[in-house]
């Protein structure tokens, strides 16, 4: 097997003081793309939360791992050292990662400064190319609130990497884009991610999404993740009940 | 958690308020003198058993003024919001609901009347009206009546454009019943916090008119003609101002209280 | 036999001095019992062609027609005698205050028949003890398939439904296609299916428009159309929807 890189061990998480998640055991390995798959209120967006340090997100219990060292009970700052840097965190709405009224370029320089780096213009002109952002100039010149929602989506996929994250997470970021655009992005984000080695956690409501892009699946129910295991194997032999109804609700278009 | 902390405050803070005001309107039982007597043996006597406030220039009971005075100012209060609160809610909703010219037109002159602060206004046009209660009433009601109709006007707008009400175009609903019956209820607790809010500005408006002799005249008894006549012998009689002004104080700091802690209510 | 027909019907907007055609030269037919959908991204003029239909927007140009009569200019109001509009958004298409019995009966201008509504309760699959609820105390699958069942109760003859599932999860959604499908097969609804969802659209609908910017691209029976596009655009879309579904 891989190397570990990720291990949450028996976690639980409050979220507003109401128990969200239970018990969850999840490893996530080197340079993989897991995909972890529920429908809203399930807990899957709370697990990406906790590993954050997001407030509302408490960890009532358990532990999480980072490369066998536990980030779950270390101070905010020492934390600050792993966030960003070594784990990366892409939202479902690009307009929240950034000022929508300042410059690119300075909040480009500024993150990377935070973290005790200097701006590769090469590496981000490199990123760019894959992610099929021309004129790099240019955008980097302009503001946030002036492009559009898969533009800015895509720059938030740049931010991420200039960091060089060994662990990117990625809550629902294509669903507030349109068909073509989600497509697009995610062939992107996964060219990019093929070029860095980076391992890729994806929350989706969307399991068709899943399906085209993960190399194992994780099934989120009710706060515990119900089936977990090879993209192919979930998908054509899955286990447990919810699993299965699932499959069948989801529209399907492929058995044409 | 939040909201259960607020909701007694809510309680403790109206029942006080709900205090003041039967204290008030019953001040013919609590009374302990008539407020109007006026008694050449005892001007300016210090508080004392039979006139636990004292008594003013004329040996008026000042405790008596007080009670009658405040039934004035609560009453007065009362309905100049509740006016201002009607007439501002329908305009609101009116100019929300339809939009276009009418819209326009009623916006930009609460805009001109909201360019004047609150109080010169109110002092212009209760001196063109030569004072009384209620040519106080007016002018303060005139600049009044803005703050509701620009609230419910925006909250109306809101609404409007919800799927709710075009649900209720397409049952056939007409105008005055999406209104009346969708629109006014979901505007009512927004614009009913801001009338809470209001009690206490419309009250030390309506004091300061009366102190400036541009609202009610005496003898009869309110707050600010009170202390407006007993400044004049203040270092002899100092109680004559004392009582009435913390009885202002005290009123307004409760009522704004209250409707600060009914917002807060809302927003937690 | 034609229930609704739309000719040439085009709608322009003025955004920052900019005029920006909504929709251009449309023309669509709905037949009797059938669920045509629409599909498109978001700025296609999906949506906006579905406000024309119904009267919400008064189109520039074309021809509503209704049944052989024609209907430009008719707003929501007479519009609501033979068309009812389902949002997008469940909890935002009932008052906050009003209990659920009230809202629904709206919808029969003035005529109150519960045994009716009992019954159109039980095809959409809900309870009626939900009526005495408020809009806030329902799931969002309760609360869409009270908005269908409120359409029905009016007696309209048309149900528009604007991405009415993109607000839910995919189990609930698969309950109100389930009910649109049944309604269907037992002859009681013609609809236009606005979605975004293109496999959607393939599970309800006999015949699909495809919009782009305003414009129809593409037109025809669903199964031929996903399984053999035409235009550049419609390949794309179909492309791109097969990539994200299993």
């Amino acid at each position: 097997m891989d190397e570990k890189l990720l291990e949450i061990k028996n976690l639980s998480v409050a979220y507003d003081e109401s128990l969200v998640i239970k018990n969850v055991n999840l490893d996530i390995y080197k340079g993989e793309v897991f995909c972890l798959v529920g429908e809203s209120g399930s807990g899957k967006s709370t697990l990406i939360k906790s590993i954050c340090r997001n407030k509302y997100a408490k960890i009532t219990g358990g532990e999480i791992f980072f490369r066998e060292q536990c980030i779950s009970d270390i101070k905010d700052k020492e934390m600050a050292s792993f966030l960003g840097c070594r784990i990366g965190l892409i939202q479902q709405n690009p307009e929240g990662a950034f000022n929508p009224l300042r410059k690119l370029s300075d909040q480009f320089n500024e993150t990377v400064k935070s973290h005790g780096k200097k701006l590769d213009k090469e590496k981000l002109n490199r990123i760019f190319s894959t992610l099929n952002l021309k004129d790099m100039d240019r955008i980097l010149k302009s503001r946030p609130y002036e492009l559009s929602g898969g533009m800015n989506q895509r720059i938030a996929i740049a931010a991420s990497f200039i960091l060089e994250p060994e662990l990117l997470l990625c809550d629902e970021i294509t669903s507030a884009l349109d068909v073509t655009t989600a497509i697009a992005v995610t062939d992107e984000l996964l060219r990019l991610k093929n070029d860095m080695n980076v391992a890729i956690v994806l929350v989706t409501h969307n399991l068709g999404i899943a399906a085209n892009i993960a190399d194992r699946i994780g099934i989120m129910y009710k706060g515990e993740i119900v089936e977990i295991g090879a993209t192919s194997k979930v998908l054509e032999n899955p286990q447990h009940e919810y699993t299965k109804r699932l499959l069948q609700d989801v529209p399907k278009l492929k058995a044409i | 958690m939040k909201k259960k902390k607020i909701k007694a405050k809510i309680i403790v803070v109206s029942a006080i308020a709900i205090m003041l005001i039967l204290v008030t309107v019953f001040a013919d039982f609590f009374a302990p003198n008539d407020p109007y007597t006026t008694s050449a043996s005892s001007i300016r006597l210090a508080p004392c058993l039979k006139y636990p406030f004292g008594t003013d220039n004329l040996g008026r009971c000042v405790l008596s003024r007080v009670l009658y005075g405040g039934r004035t100012t609560i009453a007065a209060t009362f309905a100049l919001v509740f006016i201002s609160f009607a007439i501002g809610a329908i305009v609101g909703m009116l100019c929300g609901y339809y939009g276009g010219i009418f819209d326009k037109l009623l916006m930009r002159i609460a805009d001109i009347l909201l360019a004047f602060p609150q109080m010169v206004v109110a002092i212009v046009v209760a001196g063109i009206l030569n004072g009384g209660l209620g040519g106080a009433m007016i002018a303060l009601g005139i600049t009044m009546w803005v703050s509701f109709a620009r609230l419910s006007r925006s909250h109306t707008y809101s609404l409007k454009n919800q799927d709710f009400i075009k649900a209720a175009l397409f049952a056939g609903k007409s105008d005055l019943y999406i209104i009346a019956v969708h629109i006014f209820p979901n505007i009512l607790p927004p614009v009913l916090t801001n009338a809470l809010t209001q009690i206490g500005t419309t009250m030390i408006g309506l004091s300061g008119l009366s102190f400036l002799g541009l609202g009610v005249v005496p003898p009869a008894a309110e707050w600010g003609s009170m202390i407006s006549e007993a400044r004049a012998y203040i270092q002899i009689a100092p109680w004559a101002v004392l009582y009435p002004a913390l009885a202002t104080v005290f009123t307004i700091i409760v009522f704004n209280y209250l409707g600060d802690v009914v917002m807060d209510y809302r927003e937690a | 036999m034609t229930i609704l027909e739309g000719k040439n019907l085009s709608k322009k907007f003025i955004d920052k001095d900019k005029e920006i055609a909504a929709l251009s030269d449309i023309s669509f037919t709905l037949e009797e019992g059938e669920i045509l959908g629409i599909v498109g991204e978001s700025g296609s003029g999906k949506s906006t062609l579905l406000k024309v239909i119904s009267g919400l927007v008064v189109p520039d140009e074309g021809q509503l027609i209704f049944k052989g009569n024609e209907y430009n200019g008719q707003k929501a109001r007479d519009t609501g005698r033979f068309l009812q509009y389902i949002f997008q958004n469940p909890l935002s298409s009932f008052d906050p205050r009003l209990s659920m019995e009230k809202s629904v009966l709206e919808s029969g201008r003035g005529k109150k028949d519960l045994v009716r509504l009992y019954g159109i309760l039980e095809e959409v699959g809900l309870n009626k003890e939900l009526l005495q609820r408020k809009p806030s105390e329902l799931s969002g699958g309760q609360c869409q398939r009270m908005s269908i069942a409120r359409a029905l109760y009016s007696g309209a003859d048309i149900l528009l439904c604007d991405e009415i599932t993109s607000a839910l999860d995919v189990s609930t959604q698969a309950q109100i296609t389930k009910i649109l499908h049944n309604l269907k097969d037992n002859g009681k609804l013609s609809a236009i299916f606005v979605s975004h969802d293109i496999a959607l659209v393939r599970m309800l609908c006999d015949r699909v428009i495809v919009m782009k910017d305003g414009k129809c691209v593409e037109q025809g029976i669903c199964e031929d159309l996903i399984s053999n596009p035409h235009e550049e655009y419609t390949k794309k879309l179909v492309e791109s929807a097969v990539r994200q579904s299993i």
